[in-house]
């Protein structure tokens, strides 16, 4: 199956922070930022996990062996973007370097 | 689930056929019917009907082929029509009347026999009886039964016409068909299971047949188990089908096995949700959907494959919701599947009806591919009428008609397509989605998931955009909007504002499609984070993109200077705002549409007086993408005298400061242009007249001829920064120039009242005194303003704090609970009579008064008392509050003036009380011997003996008093005239006046008369009055008023007195001249008393008598002890000292020094010889 992946980072207060759409272009039917919309419905789900277990670590991935690597990958470079003292937490993430960065990640892994 | 027969919904029922007796059937039916489980009946009047049984030609043929996997009409025969018992009713008449009647019963039971034997069919012969006592022979019964070949206990005997014996009839009956009816079909099943077995059978299709067959029967015997597994092997044995079967044309085959599957399935999923197996119930639907996803089938039919697969989550998801009641708590099922984690919402028809629509749209989209070529379309018009269901179910035939009869054609592939085309035509797929949408939407709401019923809202939004119901649409839009909006999901927002925008523009409402417009125009988005991640279509929106952002307000500023917009693509109908409906948005503090205006408007003080101007900042910013260039804007505030307007008219600013129909003040500023991102701060003074509050309500842009936006103005200390730009890259300013303003800046300005000119004066001399009525003098003199409708407030406060009542002693003095009153004000007199004229309220309550004062004239003054009363003596504060108007006029402001004063409350007069015994007799008082270490018992007095009390009255106060009279006084309730109070001392009181710290002394003789451990003596009650001196008592008109101090004495313990000693001696003696000194015992008791006394040596006499002895006193009488005494030194001498002790009460009776004292002249006085015999015995007797 020629999947699309699209990943998210979304911040406490629900707002996005960074997107990145990765993998062949959607199919021609379907509407624009579909993905965007299901990302955002499955919070849902997010929270209900999140409201049930203490942990930091959701582990609510279905392929969740393939994809953790991935998504180590990313939050060592989200710290690195935390880390620098220009950026507001919760904001907006622009920084070209990352987004080449993760979309390297994802040709990679996904 | 509702497309679906009634028999396969529902659990098959057993159905048995009665015969003749027909008045009987509807009691046997509907008896049969409440059964559990329930019977159904099928009532023949009589035998002769009884053929419909047989099987009829048709059926025989058709049993011969194998033309397909199930047969439509089996199941629904089964339930209706194919009994699984007969029951024959017979009449004990007719059993056992002439050979005529039992030759008919023969016939009809031999009929009956030959139809019931080809089908396996049970029979029951009933035998009814209208009473028990109608015997039938035995010879004819054993006959019947040999006849019907029956067992003996399915011939029934029924009684009718009793009741308990009906009810008794009926059981039996019923048992008996109950049974019967479950062998049969158990026969039934056995039947062909055996044919399962021995593979007896040429073709899989066959397989299945039976297997559905076996688990039908298992149905109606209520096996579920079995049922269940039956149907699992028919499921599997038609999956194997699929690759191998050739029977049918391949379109077709699979459309067969498809729908076969999906009753098969169907079954399944009814069976495991009504045993509560949710769990498995859902895996094997999963593993329906695996399995038959891929099974695609031929391009052209396409459609038909995801409409099948809607199908399966709708059924499914209504089965879930049916059975809803019967899944326990969802959460612990997810625990509970280990191999395999199912998420929460897999347990929810709201994910399956999501789902069903989604492949709905699927096939939609399918359709119209599969449609598109237009001339297939007019084939199918002529060709598709006369198909019809074949017998097969999932198959489909020709109806020909030939000469009178129909003969079934089989349908070629491309004959079926066409048909099926044409049935796909008919449906309005998207009222459908929506329908699922709706449900699935519903069904998230009720689980609180508003993300995921957002997106199911969004879907369904889109589709009745697509059908063009705009305002249905543009409701759910805005219910996703906001969800959006708030949560920050700016590319989602934007692409639902796009659909709303353009619904509005359809629905030709010009007010939204701004709203709309701007709102977008001024979202967050920049060019270059979106542009590496848009693919797919876009909805109306466009892309989200900064190109995007700034063609919308290029084009709704266009529309705002009068270029209309059409509204729809080929419609002639404009979006324009006109002249006679200008346009009016308004922007509060949760608007969405701050982004587009915001105002922020900062006082640059906090107070103000009135008159003076104060500097106000007004600060407008707008994020839309282009700079907005505002023509006036209208600053408004509460005192509408305020409002002010400005214009951006540089040139002819003459002309606008004139323009004077209405009082509101114009300015005009060079500069009225918004930039984006950049505060645009103007600076005016303001000047209030109206003290209170001045607070600055709102901001009216206008914008083009018609578009007024009011936006609703913010302090910049209180204000939220814009909720979608807070975590944007972007420029921070402040709202106004100085950087402290912008953290501490208001809208609001408190403007102070103005300047009293008018005293108000609190005079009051020294402190007040308890129980006083103080006097305060309050005196109103205007200087600048008359006073009109003034009224004086008075409060009084503790000044230590806390109030007037203090929370420890309110108890015990709860009915006078203030310690200080205000007890009234007392006003000139002459005013007096023309205030009470006016009904003006005069209020006064113990701590709080309101008076109102006369009109008082431009230098005039006024004056009143206030009357304050302490209870105890405590420091206040005295607030007295003045508010007036200056003017009568309608619009004058309240001035007010506030005065306060501490007075200290003190305490007058110090009283003090002694008790003593008269002079030189000693009682004994046995209380004193016994309970001498107990220190704070009552004071003993002994009865009937004189007592001397000392009332002391000091005067701690600064001031002089006057004391007017002091008494003693008795309660009522006490005992009374327990005892006799006299007043000693001759003089009365001639209003003595006490200097500060003087002392006053007041001697009483008291003689109790009663012998009581706690005797009353009563209260002494001191009348006073300040003194005031000459010239204080003439410049003021003070007058004294008299004040009452009570004193409460302690109680006393009177008791009976043994014992008294007396000593008796002369007042005075002369230097070398003898006297006599007698010691008096008296004894009160009824006993012979024993004393021990002794008499010490002194220097200062010679004396004679007894030193020491033992002498006894017999009861009530007195003995004398005399001595002669001769004093040798003059002066103040201590007598000799005698000590009696009685031994009975080892008491030890001891004159005290005082007593004991005598004065001796050196030579005889001669000046008071004669009242010396007179007055000697007087003083001691008092």
């Amino acid at each position: 199956m020629a999947s699309t992946a699209c990943f998210i980072i979304v911040s406490r207060n629900d707002i996005p922070i960074y997107e990145a759409e990765v993998g062949s272009a959607l199919k021609k039917e379907e509407a624009a930022h579909q993905h965007q919309f299901i990302l955002n419905a499955a919070l849902d789900i997010v929270q209900d996990i999140a409201w049930n277990t203490s942990a930091m670590f959701l582990k609510a991935v279905d392929r969740f062996n393939d994809l953790v690597v991935f998504f180590q990958e990313v939050h060592e470079l989200y710290i690195k973007i935390l880390l620098n003292p220009l950026y507001l937490p919760g904001s907006r993430i622009t920084s070209s370097h990352f987004d080449t960065k993760v979309r390297g990640l994802a040709r990679k892994y996904l | 689930m509702e497309d679906y027969a009634e028999e396969l919904r529902t659990p098959p029922v057993t159905l048995i056929y009665l015969v003749g007796c027909p008045d009987l059937h509807p009691t046997i039916s509907s008896y049969l019917h409440s059964e559990q489980p329930p019977i159904n009946t099928l009532a023949l009047p009589d035998f002769s009907k009884i053929s419909i049984l047989g099987r009829t030609q048709k059926e025989t043929v058709d049993s011969g082929q194998h033309g397909g996997i199930l047969k439509r009409d089996w199941l629904l025969k089964h339930r209706t029509k194919v009994p699984a018992v007969v029951a024959a009713l017979f009449s004990s008449d007719q059993v056992s009347g002439d050979p005529a009647q039992w030759l008919q019963v023969c016939t009809d039971l031999e009929n009956l026999k030959i139809v019931v034997r080809g089908r396996n069919i049970k029979l029951v012969v009933v035998l009814v009886q209208s009473t028990d006592k109608d015997e039938v022979s035995e010879d004819r019964m054993i006959a019947l039964r040999k006849r019907a070949e029956i067992d003996s206990k399915y011939l029934i005997f029924f009684i009718h016409n009793d009741a308990s014996e009906l009810t008794e009839s009926l059981n039996r009956l019923g048992g008996a068909l109950a049974e019967l009816a479950n062998l049969y079909y158990r026969d039934e099943g056995r039947r062909i299971k055996t044919r399962i077995e021995k593979k007896n059978f040429n073709h899989i299709e066959l397989n299945i047949r039976y297997c559905f067959k076996v688990a039908v029967y298992a149905e109606f015997r209520r096996d579920w188990v079995e049922a269940l597994r039956f149907y699992e092997d028919a499921y599997r044995a038609l999956r194997e089908m699929v690759g191998t079967s050739t029977r049918l044309p391949p379109i077709q085959r699979l459309v067969e096995i498809k729908i076969v599957a999906e009753i098969l399935h169907f079954k399944m999923s009814t069976l495991l949700l009504h045993g509560g197996k949710v769990v498995e119930a859902v895996v094997w639907f999963q593993q329906h959907i695996v399995s038959y996803k891929t099974l695609v089938g031929a391009p052209e039919v396409v459609f038909l494959h995801w409409d099948w697969m809607s199908r399966q989550f709708l059924v499914f998801a209504e089965l879930l919701e049916t059975s809803a009641a019967a899944i326990p708590n969802t959460s612990s099922l997810i625990l509970g599947s280990s191999e395999r984690l199912l998420s929460e919402w897999e347990f929810h028809p709201a994910y399956y009806y999501e789902l069903a629509a989604h492949y709905m749209r699927e096939k939609r989209y399918c359709l119209e591919v599969a449609l598109s070529p237009s001339e297939t379309l007019k084939r199918i018009e002529s060709s598709s009428e006369s198909v019809i269901q074949y017998v097969f179910v999932g198959q489909f035939a020709r109806l020909l008609e030939q000469g009178e009869a129909f003969v079934m054609q089989t349908l070629t592939d491309a004959e079926y397509v066409h048909y099926a085309l044409a049935e796909g035509k008919r449906f309005q797929d998207s009222y459908e989605i929506i329908a699922l949408l709706k449900k699935s939407f519903e069904s998230y709401g009720n689980l609180k998931a508003r993300r995921m019923a957002s997106y199911c809202g969004s879907q369904m939004a889109r589709e009745y955009f697509t059908l063009g119901e705009f305002s249905n649409a543009k409701s759910l839009f805005d219910g996703v909007a906001s969800l959006y909006r708030k949560e920050g999901w700016i590319t989602l927002l934007w692409e639902v504002l796009g659909y709303l925008r353009e619904c509005s523009r359809r629905l030709g409402s010009v007010k939204d499609f701004i709203e709309y417009s701007l709102e977008m125009a001024a979202l967050p988005i920049s060019s270059v984070a979106e542009s590496s991640s848009c693919k797919g279509e876009y909805g109306p929106a466009g892309s989200p993109a900064l190109p995007q952002r700034e063609m919308i307000h290029k084009e709704v500023f266009g529309l705002v200077k009068g270029e209309p917009i059409l509204t729809s693509d080929e419609g002639n109908c404009n979006l324009a705002i006109t002249d006679d409906q200008p346009l009016h948005l308004e922007i509060d503090l949760v608007s969405p549409l701050r982004v587009v205006l915001l105002a922020s408007v900062a006082f640059h003080d906090q107070v103000v007086k009135p008159g003076v101007p104060i500097s106000l900042t007004l600060s407008l910013l707008s994020q839309l993408p282009h700079p907005v260039e505002i023509d006036q804007l209208e600053i408004q505030f509460n005192q509408s005298e305020c409002n002010f307007i400005i214009t951006s008219a540089p040139k002819e600013t003459v002309g606008a400061s004139s323009v004077g129909e209405t009082d509101t003040r114009l300015d005009s500023v060079p500069n009225l242009n918004l930039v984006t991102n950049k505060w645009l701060r103007l600076t005016f003074d303001i000047i209030s007249e109206q003290s209170g509050k001045l607070e600055c309500l709102s901001v009216i842009a206008k914008l083009g001829p018609y578009l007024t936006i009011c936006c609703r103005a913010e302090s910049p200390a209180s204000m939220d920064d814009l909720p979608l730009w807070k975590y944007e890259d972007l420029v921070q300013t402040f709202p106004t120039r100085d950087p402290a303003l912008a953290f501490s800046g208001q809208k609001v300005v408190q403007v102070e009242e103005p300047d009293p000119q008018v005293d108000l004066v609190l005079d009051a001399t020294g402190p007040a005194f308890v129980g006083e009525r103080f006097l305060v003098p309050v005196t109103v003199t205007s200087k600048g303003h008359a006073i009109y409708s003034g009224e004086l407030k008075i409060n009084l406060v503790d000044a230590r704090g806390g109030g007037l009542v203090s929370p420890r002693e309110a108890e015990p003095f709860s009915m006078d609970s203030h310690h200080v009153e205000l007890l009234g004000i007392s006003e000139p007199d002459g005013e007096s009579e023309f205030q009470a004229g006016m009904d003006n309220i005069k209020k006064i309550q113990q701590s709080f008064g309101l008076l109102p004062i006369p009109f008082i004239k431009l230098g005039d003054s006024w004056c009143c008392k206030l009357e304050i009363k302490w209870n105890r003596p405590k420091p206040i504060m005295l607030y007295v509050s003045l508010g007036y108007l200056p003017n009568s006029e309608a619009g004058a402001q309240t001035v007010n003036v506030h005065k306060s004063l501490q007075i200290e409350g003190k305490t007058a007069v110090a009283m003090g009380h002694r008790l003593m015994l008269p002079y030189r007799r000693h009682p004994l008082l046995l209380s004193k011997i016994q309970v001498a270490s107990e220190s704070d018992h009552s004071p003993s007095l002994a009865l009937n003996e004189t007592n001397i009390l000392i009332v002391s009255a000091k005067n701690c106060s600064e001031v002089p008093l006057r004391l007017m009279s002091m008494s003693i006084e008795m309660n009522d309730d006490e005992i009374g005239h327990s005892c006799t109070v006299q007043q000693g001392g001759d003089s009365p009181l001639d209003n003595a006046r006490l200097v500060p710290g003087e002392e006053f002394k007041q001697v009483f003789s008291i003689i109790p008369q009663l012998s009581f451990p706690k005797l009353a003596m009563g209260t002494v009650s001191l009348r006073w009055s300040r003194e005031f001196g000459f010239e204080e008592q003439s410049c003021s008109s003070l007058t004294a008023t008299k004040v009452l101090t009570c004193y409460k004495l302690p109680d006393v313990n009177v008791e009976m007195v043994p014992l008294i000693v007396s000593l008796e001696c002369p007042p005075h003696a002369v230097l070398g001249s003898p006297f006599t000194f007698y010691v008096k015992i008296q004894n009160e008791t009824v006993l012979l008393q024993e004393f021990k006394h002794s008499l010490g040596d002194s220097q200062s006499f010679v004396l004679s008598g007894i030193h020491n002895d033992t002498i006894f006193v017999l009861p009530k009488s007195q003995h004398i002890l005399g001595y002669k005494l001769v004093p040798l030194v003059s002066g103040l001498l201590q007598l000799p000292r005698v000590t009696v002790t009685s031994l009975r009460y080892s008491a030890e009776l001891q004159p005290s020094l005082s007593a004991s004292t005598i004065f001796v002249f050196p030579c005889k006085p001669q000046f008071m010889v004669d009242d010396m015999g007179s007055k000697l015995p007087e003083p001691i007797a008092t």
